[in-house]
């Protein structure tokens, strides 16, 4: 009960304090529906393909692969910087706040902000006839696995790396814009050379985005997605431990008035 | 209410507290003072269980300091720390929610603190638009929201103006009457003079002065404190060496203890060939005091 309300409490915050800035909430919403029809319209007129079927294979991708990264991966580095730099994070070390809640709260309120995502981007797609072809409930595990995959980083990123505002941008730039690309985000991976290809298979973010796109675009079962879905599983568990050592080594070092 | 005996905190060779010994009983205001670096901050952290003591006993109500202790303790930080975007309400609410609170009893304690701070009419309004003096009276809510049996005001007044001063002295003075202990740190001695029962000056990690300030005076054994403003500092200062009154520099001001009430016509008389520019007498304050006690032989040395 204790970790379920501190959980209910950080996520609302977060999420109030989104809602406060507008303009903030209508650029997360642009961006995946603009990536989705740039998306959508490349593949349609290089692949000679339906705006359907584009859109039906674009949605993934720009989901996981970009809408995801940024605001769950960034916006969770955003969340602990700010935290940090407005001092917050000392008023939670006196309060009884523990760090599992802390943990889940960012990470319940960037799913929230990630399913709004997902039904942009799948509204916009449906809207040019696109359909989720495979298992909803497995399309929801992988967004699930890469919603806690990139709050685990963020969290690593947060506490470790980033000291200042400033520093986000460049750590997800740095960090992330070329695995996106090699992931298949915005060029599809089989657009890819070998050698990238090779390199491609170490990068979770290239799992997330052929996990989905197989089950959204191709209907695709759990056991044809077995090597991307393992991985990202290992991916994400790997990402909470790695985000809970760091949150105790952020405590060890920070926890001073 | 709060005991600590023994308190030892060492970072390397640097040892901040040393021997620390302290008792606030219930209900009591208690001013901490002592110079930057003397080791408040860090007695504050380990009273709230963000730094482990090297050796010393810490009691709250009886227990040990650990997470449960937490739940007793009300911290008004030195800094604003609250979130700039979110309301009163909301700033209040979360941290209720933090504490455990329940959804009655938040709504209860929030417009109760936000009442007793004075804020009841900008409950909607946004952090970031209050003056610093309202800002740092939410953030005294948030401390008092769940209801603590001791309340540390880290420097409550620092950086405000003296409106906002006044406003926060007389909401520390309700939270007493209310029956909550306090820790006041402060360096504003006015402050701890006019607020405090009972205040521990704190130098190198330990107490070397506690008392209320009617005891403390017993470090100035003079009746009452003289201010010279002369052009002939010398000849002053070697009138008063005949006249046994110590002499001590508070600043650049020149001051002698007097060791009996005289009347200003007296003094005078006393300095007579002096050219005085200026006198002024008034009681041992507890500036005074403090000057005494933290940098007594300093005081001494430049009267040489």
């Amino acid at each position: 009960m204790k970790y379920w309300q501190e959980t209910l409490a950080v996520a609302q915050r977060i999420l109030i304090e989104l809602g406060r800035r507008q303009r903030s909430l209508l650029f997360w919403c642009v961006f995946p529906v603009l990536i989705l029809l740039l998306n959508g319209i490349i593949l349609a007129e290089r692949e000679n393909l339906g705006y359907a079927r584009a859109f039906e294979q674009a949605a993934p991708t720009t989901l996981v692969g970009a809408a995801l990264f940024f605001s769950c991966l960034g916006g969770s580095v955003a969340t602990v910087v700010a935290e940090r730099e407005q001092q917050t994070l000392k008023r939670l070390f006196i309060s009884p706040l523990s760090g599992i809640s802390y943990f889940l709260g960012i990470f319940v309120a960037h799913s929230a902000i990630g399913v709004g995502q997902t039904l942009l981007v799948w509204t916009v797609a449906a809207f040019v006839g696109g359909e989720f072809q495979g298992s909803w409930l497995l399309g929801g595990i992988i967004i699930f696995l890469s919603i806690l995959a990139y709050v685990g980083v963020g969290f690593i990123l947060g506490t470790q790396l980033a000291r200042r505002t400033e520093d986000v941008n460049a750590l997800v730039a740095a960090f992330g814009v070329p695995l996106l690309i090699l992931g298949g985000t915005f060029i599809p991976a089989a657009f890819l050379p070998d050698t990238l290809l090779k390199l491609a298979r170490y990068n979770p973010i290239y799992h997330m985005n052929e996990a989905l796109l197989e089950v959204a675009a191709d209907g695709a079962e759990l056991a044809d997605i077995s090597s991307h879905f393992w991985f990202l599983i290992g991916f994400a568990v790997a990402m909470v431990a790695g985000g809970w050592l760091s949150y105790c080594r952020m405590l060890h070092i920070e926890r001073r008035l | 209410m709060l005991h600590i005996e023994g308190l030892r905190k060492a970072y390397g060779q640097r040892v901040v507290l040393d021997n620390l010994n302290l008792s606030i009983r219930p209900s009591e205001i208690y001013g901490l003072l002592g110079p930057n670096g003397a080791g408040k901050t860090t007695t504050i952290n380990i009273l709230c269980n963000l730094l482990n003591a090297d050796s010393g006993d810490i009691l709250i109500k009886g227990q040990p300091v650990s997470e449960v202790t937490k739940l007793w303790i009300g911290v008004a930080p030195q800094e604003n720390l609250i979130y700039r975007s979110l309301t009163c309400e909301e700033n209040l609410n979360f941290f209720a929610q933090i504490y455990g609170l329940s959804k009655r009893e938040r709504r209860q304690r929030v417009e109760m603190c936000l009442a007793a701070v004075g804020l009841a009419d900008r409950a909607k309004s946004p952090a970031e638009v209050l003056s610093g003096g309202m800002q740092r009276r939410l953030s005294m809510a948030i401390a008092l929201i769940h209801q603590p049996k001791l309340v540390i005001l880290d420097e409550p007044t620092t950086g405000l103006d003296i409106e906002a001063r006044y406003e926060i002295w007389e909401l520390i003075r309700t939270l007493q009457q209310q029956g909550m202990t306090i820790l006041l740190t402060t360096h504003f001695l006015e402050e701890a003079e006019r607020l405090c029962q009972r205040i521990g000056i704190l130098k190198n990690g330990r107490i070397v002065a506690e008392g209320s300030l009617s005891e403390l005076r017993r470090y100035i054994p003079a009746s009452e404190i003289l201010m010279i403003q002369t052009s002939d500092e010398a000849g002053a200062i070697q009138r008063a060496k005949a006249l046994g009154f110590p002499m001590r520099r508070y600043g650049n001001e020149l001051a002698f203890w007097l060791p009996k009430h005289l009347e200003l016509r007296d003094i005078i008389a006393e300095f007579d060939g002096i050219p005085l520019d200026s006198i002024a007498r008034q009681p041992a304050r507890l500036e005074h005091i403090y000057m005494e006690i933290t940098q007594g032989h300093n005081l001494m040395q430049r009267s040489c």
